[in-house]
């Protein structure tokens, strides 16, 4: 694989034409999934953030090599997250780090073994790309259920300045 | 003892030093174990402090108690010996610090570390990162052997140094981050020993903490708290809110979805168009109004609107790539759905 300069995190997701590649392809998994319920949008969505990630990171191979399995985690992630919370604060007694870096190993897909500083970079990946997806998919929200119309205008503006 | 005495300040002084790194009840008990460990050794043999400076065993000692007073400042350059006295239970090859590392050459230790070296020296130096007969070689410090290795090693001293109140501050002044010779040796801090599994500890923990900068960089709110454990909270809180966002966008897409007549899209879609990266396209653009323009489709302007998308609509061939590769991409009834799509598209044109 080449590897290019390694850019943190930070940088390399907040480019404007990182979102546009992804606003393209999770526009193109919205197409095909259409109309299948939410958690098929999610499962695009991720699919499609996990490719925009070109599978250099963990937790990107673990989204896209086995969509089923790491779904149905994605999906109990989802409702586990008020479970989770407690969790967190029950770990905070088994262990300062130990019981952080477990309930870090499960949100992150792939990262179940991994040793604690390859962990947090993964997690900062991530975390980067879950931000850049919150914010791709919000924008195409707002405009797609805006009027079609006013989306019309909205769109193209806010696909290619984002 | 009185440098018993002055390591206990020394242990006292980690725990102002932990209150950067957080772990306090950890580290202490490993500093306070290693210091034991380490004071077994040198009051009687000079053991692996000795080895380490290549002094021998009475200057050695002599040295231990003399800065023992607890305040080392102005090291190394106010006199050698003092100088020297620093890096109790360091490698004696400085880090990366040329002048230091000049200074030190200029003692008759170092330029001669091989007799004395070989008279104190026991077992404990095969263990040590740096030997004796290596500070010979250098004021310009040597080989960047294991380079790899160093720079975490670096960054590890560096860190000590900044933690480490009265601990070798002029050396660790002057080893600013700019430097970047090659071949850099390891201080450990005073009060802490410098046998490998303690070296290659602290290694790993500058690793993790280097992570954990970048991390709380990324995180919103996270640079103010201090405190790994209460970093790695807001993280995951940080997390768990973005998928959280995540899900509650996907139902409103999902919502939106059904609208949206994805469908009306195919007969662009389905034309011969360029290579397929998604990241291309602004050539597409050219082809894609005067298509929309011909058709009177009703979704006109929703189709306008996806314009942009068209640009990926060279992708809707790789769409279909994908699904081959077992719908992985895109999800469940992919498959499914699109063909569904195309027949729709047809009855609609």
């Amino acid at each position: 694989m080449k590897r290019g300069p390694k850019a943190r995190p930070g940088t390399k997701w907040r480019t404007a034409a990182q979102e546009r590649v992804y606003g393209r392809r999770l526009l193109e998994a919205l197409r095909a999934t259409a109309a299948l319920g939410p958690r098929a949008v999610k499962e695009a969505a991720d699919s499609a953030l996990a490719f925009t990630a070109r599978g250099r990171s963990r937790w990107s191979r673990a989204i896209l090599l086995s969509p089923r399995r790491k779904a149905r985690l994605l999906l109990r992630t989802g409702s586990k997250i008020r479970r989770g919370r407690r969790r967190a604060r029950a770990a905070e007694a088994g262990g300062r780090l130990r019981g952080r870096l477990r309930v870090l190993r499960r949100l992150v897909p792939g990262c179940r073994k991994l040793s604690a500083g390859s962990l947090l970079e993964e997690a900062a990946d991530y975390v980067a790309a879950l931000e850049m997806q919150v914010k791709a998919m919000r924008a195409l929200a707002d405009a797609l259920s805006a009027a079609p119309a006013a989306a019309a205008a909205a769109e193209p503006g806010s696909r290619g300045g984002v | 003892m009185g440098s018993a005495g002055s390591y206990g300040v020394g242990t006292g002084n980690s725990g102002a030093y932990v209150t950067e790194i957080s772990e306090p009840a950890r580290f202490e008990e490993e500093i306070r174990s290693l210091i034991q460990a380490r004071f077994d050794a040198p009051p009687v043999s000079g053991g692996s402090f000795t080895a380490l400076l290549g002094l021998s065993a009475n200057q050695a000692v002599g040295l231990l108690h003399e800065p023992g007073a607890g305040e080392i400042s102005a090291p190394a350059a106010s006199s050698s010996p003092t100088g020297l006295g620093h890096p109790l239970g360091c490698s004696p090859t400085f880090p990366s610090n040329a002048a230091l590392a000049e200074r030190a050459a200029s003692f008759p230790v170092f330029a001669a570390a091989d007799s004395p070296a070989s008279s104190s020296d026991g077992g404990p130096s095969p263990p040590l990162k740096a030997e004796p007969p290596d500070p010979d070689s250098s004021p310009p410090l040597p080989v960047p052997i294991d380079k790899p290795r160093r720079p975490a090693k670096r960054k590890d001293c560096e860190k000590q140094k900044a933690k480490g109140p009265g601990k070798k501050i002029k050396t660790a002044e002057e080893h600013t981050e700019g430097d970047q010779l090659p071949y850099v040796h390891v201080r450990a801090r005073r009060g802490q020993a410098t046998d490998s599994h303690s070296l290659a500890e602290r290694a790993r923990r500058e690793k993790i903490n280097a992570r954990m900068k970048l991390l709380q960089e990324l995180v919103p709110g996270c640079s103010k708290i201090t405190g790994t454990a209460l970093v790695l909270d807001e993280i995951i809180n940080h997390v768990q809110s973005l998928q959280r966002q995540v899900e509650f966008l996907s139902m409103r897409l999902a919502a939106v979805n059904p609208r949206i007549d994805f469908g009306g899209l195919d007969s662009f879609l389905m034309a011969e168009r360029g290579p397929l990266a998604a990241s291309n396209g602004r050539g597409e653009a050219a082809l894609d109004p005067v298509s929309w323009s011909s058709d009177p489709a009703p979704g006109t302007g929703l189709r306008t609107d996806l314009r942009p998308s068209q640009q990926s609509s060279t992708a809707w061939v790789y769409p279909y790539a994908l699904i081959d590769h077992g719908t992985s991409l895109f999800g469940y009834g992919a498959a499914n759905s699109v063909p569904l799509n195309s027949n729709q598209s047809k009855t609609d044109l």
